[in-house]
């Protein structure tokens, strides 16, 4: 009886690869690649300023490479402000930030929310706050306090600070509008929006790629791509991998992924996202055994961040992941509804609506995500060809 | 002013990219009747951020590389993770030295693996942890502990870089069957729950007639009263048992010590005077609920997981009934014996009341006024 539970154990460690350590057979042997690296920060900590540019830079790091540790890193920056209660304005909206790339949306929002309250909040960094704030918002499927806030910025507010604020402003109303089904005349004020000097041009071309998608153009693809070209994010890379998959062009689809690295040969440097993207693109390619490879890799990350707490956060991979590399109707459902209560973009809709459409789903919770999506969209409005056609 | 705006404009669609794996190390910590195994997993990333390990800087870390540096990655694993053990006679167990360095291959990236061994004289049993490993770098680092005691049973904990300690029991694994030996074991021990009962029971095979007790005729009666009392004091005890050890109720122990000494008080005076003499149940139900939150400081003592604890509790308190059965059934075909005895009225039951009254007068008198009058 008590050497049960060890071979269990056993079982699990070996399965999960973790049993064999080795030692490498040639000092040639290279072990990783590393990121650039950032200037080290000496022990008595940085002032502000540098600080504060360091975090930033991170931060902008974290988001194209997809490597947490950039905003842990950016964290450790600021950590002399991080706890106080009301830190220096900047440091506040930095703050905001990176706790909603952590999804700790309630409390990027409470920063957000006293920046614009406090009346020693410069214009700037208060338009910043508005933005952030309006994304967030939007992020959760709270339109209307999105909509002030981008009829804020794109008002007389924020004048002073020049025309690149009301641009913004302005293409946040169309986004907007765009999510609320306006599709034609959204599409209208985005490509005129385009035309702009000032205009924030990459940012633009993802919303008419997303939105030409959503009114089911084939315009789309040459927008993504042009998006990818502007600002090569991997948000945009999982976007127009996913309009591949969509129309079973599963080479490029994973061709793309892969080459948003140099070394093609490893997965472990991909961020989740892509390496979701590869992993339906091998599989329903035909490449079963690397599809596989994928596969354990994910579920081993999947393990990992529910390990140390941080399960919720990839509630949207792991929806994709039990519709698209191993089905799973009952896993499908449970992350596209628990995704659906941090979550309320068009990706994350669609996710619900597929998960809601398995024939071998769980009936209460597949009747669970239907209402929610019907509720939705009744709501919303939002047009989206990907299911309008079908429902 | 343009290009910061344009930063947080970056986040306006960061949402998927984030989801990816933070940095996390880990610790698989194996105790065994000799010591303690260790082994811990740092990822090479972090371990360049903090020491520069890629010398020509040409952003690929070789084995070389990395090799040359093994004493230093050591130190500053050893910096971030505090660690001291003691075995079962209270014994420091000594580390040894650093096993040569190892690699390991993780869905995120490759790890260096540092292994060695903590030598003890007895089962290592007590460990103190203190993680802070890069809390000044990157505070959403976290360690992920994997602890498995001597007997098999693991467990997981997510270590913050805080430098709190927390300590950890690693001896005496529990399996059921051990955990029903405690229970068992606690009642034998525990003089108060068994005088409790003793001073329940030793009326029980008398009746009461006017001012007179005489003795019970029939076994049948008597069995059903004793079976009354036993019921009672055995589903009260094991209602508060559970609320303690899920940590639903915790009452401070001193009230509950000083409250079973009155038990064990009223319950031999109830035979010295008799005020309550049918549905005497009532009054141990009552009592019983106290008796369990002393039964629950008992089975905290084995330093049960919580999470684990549904398994072990039912044991626990199985080794308590069996106990106590035990306990009763002994008695009772005792003083089964003894109840025509013409003496049996005075000195048994009058006598041994007494004594126990005397008995819980003085742990009263201790647990109120934390004292110490008798020697132990």
């Amino acid at each position: 009886m008590r050497r049960l539970p060890s071979l269990l154990a056993l079982l699990l460690l070996s399965l999960r690869g973790l049993a064999s350590p080795y030692t490498p057979q040639s000092d040639e042997e290279m072990l990783e690649q590393l990121p650039r690296r950032l200037a080290a920060v000496p022990r008595q900590g940085l002032a502000l300023p540098q600080a504060l540019g360091l975090a930033q830079v991170a931060l902008q790091r974290a988001r194209q490479e997809g490597d947490p540790r950039e905003l842990g890193r950016a964290q450790a920056l600021l950590a002399p402000w991080w706890h106080l209660p009301a830190p220096p304005p900047a440091v506040r909206l930095l703050r905001a930030s990176l706790l909603q790339t952590q999804h700790r949306f309630d409390a990027a929002l409470q920063d957000l929310d006293a920046l614009l309250a406090s009346a020693s909040t410069p214009l700037a960094l208060r338009a910043q706050a508005e933005l952030t704030r309006a994304a967030l918002l939007q992020l959760r499927g709270r339109w209307p306090e999105a909509r002030s806030a981008c009829t804020r910025l794109a008002g007389l507010s924020y004048a002073a600070l020049g025309a690149a604020v009301q641009m913004h402003g302005r293409v946040c109303l169309a986004e907007l509008d765009s999510l609320q089904g306006r599709n034609e005349s959204a599409a209208a004020a985005l490509a005129q929006l385009a035309r702009y000097p000032q205009a924030p041009s990459a940012w633009i071309l993802l919303l008419r790629a997303e939105l030409a998608e959503r009114r089911g153009l084939a315009e789309a693809e040459a927008l993504y791509r042009q998006a990818l070209q502007a600002e090569p994010s991997i948000y945009t890379r999982a976007a127009l991998a996913d309009w591949l998959l969509a129309r079973r062009r599963w080479a490029e689809a994973a061709a793309l992924v892969l080459a948003h690295q140099s070394n093609q040969a490893e997965l472990m440097r991909l961020p989740d996202a892509l390496l979701l993207r590869l992993a339906i693109a091998w599989r329903a390619g035909g490449n079963d055994a690397r599809a596989s490879e994928a596969a354990a890799q994910l579920q081993e990350r999947f393990e990992a961040a529910a390990l140390r707490g941080d399960g919720s956060a990839h509630a949207r991979e792991r929806a994709r992941y039990a519709l698209d590399v191993r089905p799973d109707a009952g896993a499908a459902l449970q992350q596209a509804i628990a995704n659906w209560a941090l979550q309320r973009e068009p990706a994350d809709a669609w996710l619900l609506w597929r998960a809601a459409q398995l024939p071998a789903a769980p009936k209460p919770l597949a009747a669970q995500a239907r209402q929610a999506f019907e509720q939705f969209r009744r709501e919303s409005g939002m047009q989206d060809a990907r299911w309008s056609a079908a429902s | 002013m343009k290009r910061a705006l344009m930063l947080s404009l970056l986040l306006l669609c960061a949402g998927a990219a984030q989801a990816h794996k933070a940095s996390d190390a880990y610790l698989i910590l194996e105790a065994d009747a000799t010591g303690l195994s260790e082994r811990v997993d740092i990822a090479l990333r972090d371990l360049d951020r903090e020491l520069q390990l890629d010398a020509d800087e040409n952003g690929q870390l070789s084995w070389g590389e990395l090799r040359a540096r093994a004493g230093e990655i050591d130190q500053l694993a050893r910096q971030g993770l505090g660690m001291t053990l003691t075995d079962a006679d209270g014994g420091r167990c000594a580390p040894q030295a650093l096993a040569p360095l190892q690699i390991e291959t993780r869905s995120d990236g490759r790890y260096a693996v540092l292994q060695r061994r903590w030598q003890c004289r007895a089962p290592a049993q007590d460990l103190t942890l203190s993680y802070r490993l890069f809390a000044a770098s990157d505070p959403t680092h976290r360690g992920v502990l994997s602890l498995r005691g001597p007997a098999g049973a693991a467990q997981t904990l997510v270590l913050a870089p805080d430098g709190h300690a927390s300590p950890l029991r690693l001896g005496a694994a529990h399996s059921l069957l051990s955990v029903l030996r405690d229970g068992a074991h606690h009642i034998w021990i525990g003089l108060d729950h068994i005088l409790f009962l003793l001073a329940l029971l030793l009326p029980a095979v008398l009746v009461r007639e006017g001012n007179h007790w005489r003795p019970a005729t029939r076994l049948r009666p008597v069995l059903l009263d004793v079976l009354g009392v036993v019921s009672a004091f055995t589903l009260a005890h094991s209602i508060t048992l559970a609320l303690a050890a899920f940590e639903i109720l915790s009452p401070p122990s001193r009230w509950v010590e000083s409250l079973i000494a009155a038990s064990v008080l009223v319950a031999a005076m109830n035979n010295l005077w008799p005020r309550l003499l049918h549905g005497r149940w009532k009054l141990t139900f009552a009592f019983g609920l106290v008796h369990g939150f002393g039964f629950a400081s008992a089975l905290r003592e084995l330093g049960l997981q919580r999470e684990a604890l549904a398994g072990p509790l039912l044991m626990f308190n199985l080794g308590v009934e069996l106990g106590q059965l035990a306990v009763v059934a002994g008695f009772m075909g005792l003083v089964w014996g003894l109840r025509r005895r013409p003496g049996y009225p005075r000195w048994v039951l009058g006598g041994g009341s007494l004594l126990i009254a005397l008995l819980a007068l003085v742990w009263l008198l201790e647990r109120v006024f934390d004292l110490q009058l008798l020697g132990r």
